[in-house]
């Protein structure tokens, strides 16, 4: 408890003391609105469309696309990892494909996608969907693979369906290393939805600040920038707190 | 013996397998009746085909040649088994681990619940309903993994040197602990082990195994009184038998020319 409070007191002054520099350059060094809008000016900027209802907008657009394309891509990922390894013959056919899919840089295909997909929300799923599912599907692989034979056997002498052995063991033991592909592939999400924004449509945080930097509102731009920071942040938070709880019983965190 | 109390027939099971070089012997045919709420040790070096044999009667892997009939009616999961390690699933609970059996029959919660914690407390591990197998030493995850093998109440119990992970003091109290489950439930058990002192010490009957090919060297009848205990160590008749055990393993099986390995 006390260990936990502290932390948050370090993060606190770590925020102070960037918020005290940012000032100090805005302020007494007195840089140009254009380069480095003040911290209060990007607050205002902040607020502005905040209250105009524009923001919620686009940080709910931005927020749904992550959503969608994690669960999609999670959901995905695992089930061709499972059908994978339950059919060995099956990933000799699929492996050579799979694996110029994944070493293809997948911002490279981005406005492929917005040719195929076109300009709404589909080509921005998608985007995420094919950067989240690379680190889940390998993780799951991986969790799957090392699954002991012994549970197998005890799969086998309780005559276990193959809904109940994928629910109560095998899912559940692949967990962790599922988990680690879905943390990368989180990070990947956030910075696939801002690009997706970047290319097309009118909506999303990424919109805010092609929007912002094309008509140099500078503080706006900032304003957005940040939010995406925090939103990265929260994403982790959430994602760490959802690890604790499911991978308590590894006992390896705290 | 009567047909009612036959609990396994083994008929001329044997088991070979399919490997780079040709066929290999794991097991050569084996023929032998268990009766009803008999305790039976099997002993014998590595390779020599017992683990093979607790795998054929429970199902898990399919005899070359030969029968193995259980007397029990026709039940989804005649025996519940004992592996060396415990192989408790990590995320569940110690209670969540011995009503996984029943949960997964489709047992009610209630009823379920009951049946794991009387058998929690049989095993000695009441209060730790709630632990995680993470948390339980070696000793105490076998007990759970033992409570878990009973909680759907199979009539056979298959062990596979259960206790061969734990400390020497922890077995000697496991073992006792084993016999007093065995009076109280009736249950038919085979009992894999490398330990003659633990095979004597347990069994009604001990089946002797020798390795390269696997095969069923000779059967013990163990005429020490029941229920055993401490005195049961200090009886010649004990040390005679054991001393015989040990003989039966060192000198090679009957001669199958194959000379010294």
């Amino acid at each position: 408890m006390i260990r936990r409070f502290t932390a948050w007191i370090d993060y606190a002054l770590a925020l102070a003391v960037l918020l005290g520099a940012w000032w100090f350059a805005t302020g007494p060094m007195a840089m140009p609105t254009y380069l480095l809008p003040s911290p209060l000016r990007t607050w205002n900027a902040l607020a502005g469309i905040a209250m105009s209802g524009e923001l919620w907008l686009h940080l709910g657009f931005t927020v749904q696309n992550i959503v969608l394309g994690l669960i999609l891509g999670l959901v995905t990922g695992i089930a061709l990892a499972y059908v994978m390894t339950r059919f060995p013959k099956l990933a000799i056919w699929v492996d050579g494909p799979l694996v110029i899919l994944q070493t293809a840089p997948k911002i490279a295909l981005a406005p492929l996608f917005v040719v195929w997909f076109g300009f709404g929300i589909l080509a921005k799923i998608i985007l995420i969907f094919s950067l989240v599912f690379f680190p889940v599907f390998i993780g799951a692989v991986a969790g799957f693979r090392t699954l002991d034979p012994k549970m197998k056997d005890l799969s086998k002498l309780l005559g276990l369906g193959h809904i109940q052995r994928f629910r109560q063991i095998e899912l559940p033991s692949a967990m962790p290393e599922i988990f680690v592909g879905l943390k990368i592939g989180a990070v990947q999400a956030l910075v696939g939805a801002v690009l997706a924004e970047w290319m097309s449509g009118k909506l999303g945080l990424g919109y805010l600040m092609t929007y912002a930097g094309a008509t140099y509102k500078t503080p706006l731009l900032f304003a957005a920038v940040l939010l995406t920071v925090v939103l990265g942040l929260l994403m982790h938070v959430v994602l760490t707190m959802l690890e604790n709880r499911l991978l308590s019983w590894k006992g390896a965190k705290r | 013996m009567s047909q009612s109390e036959r609990m396994i027939d083994i008929a001329g099971v044997h088991k070979t397998f399919v490997a780079d070089h040709g066929t290999v012997t794991a097991l050569e045919p084996v023929t032998i009746t268990i009766k009803q709420g008999e305790f039976i040790s099997i002993v014998g070096p590595s390779g020599c085909g017992k683990s093979t044999l607790l795998r054929l009667i429970s199902g898990l892997d399919h005899a070359s040649g030969g029968t193995i009939t259980l007397d029990t009616a026709g039940r989804k999961r005649p025996v519940g088994f004992v592996f060396q390690e415990p192989v408790l699933l990590p995320w569940k609970t110690i209670l969540e681990n011995v009503r996984f059996p029943l949960d997964t029959a489709g047992v009610s919660r209630a009823e379920a619940d009951k049946v794991a914690l009387d058998l929690i407390k049989m095993v000695g591990l009441a209060g730790f309903e709630k632990a995680l197998p993470r948390q339980l030493s070696g000793g105490m995850r076998q007990r759970a993994a033992i409570a878990r093998s009973l909680s759907d109440d199979p009539p056979i119990l298959l062990m596979d040197e259960p206790f061969s992970a734990v400390d020497l003091m922890t077995r000697d109290t496991l073992n006792d602990e084993l016999l007093r489950i065995w009076q109280s439930t009736g249950k038919t058990i085979l009992l894999v082990t490398h330990s003659v002192d633990e095979a004597a010490y347990l069994a009604d009957r001990v089946m002797v195994m020798t390795a390269r090919p696997g095969k069923l060297k000779c059967v013990h009848d163990v005429d020490l009184a029941r229920p055993r205990g401490e005195d049961t160590k200090l009886d010649p008749a004990y040390h005679a038998l054991v001393a015989q055990l040990r003989r039966d393993l060192r000198t090679p099986g009957v001669a199958q020319g194959e000379g010294a390995h």
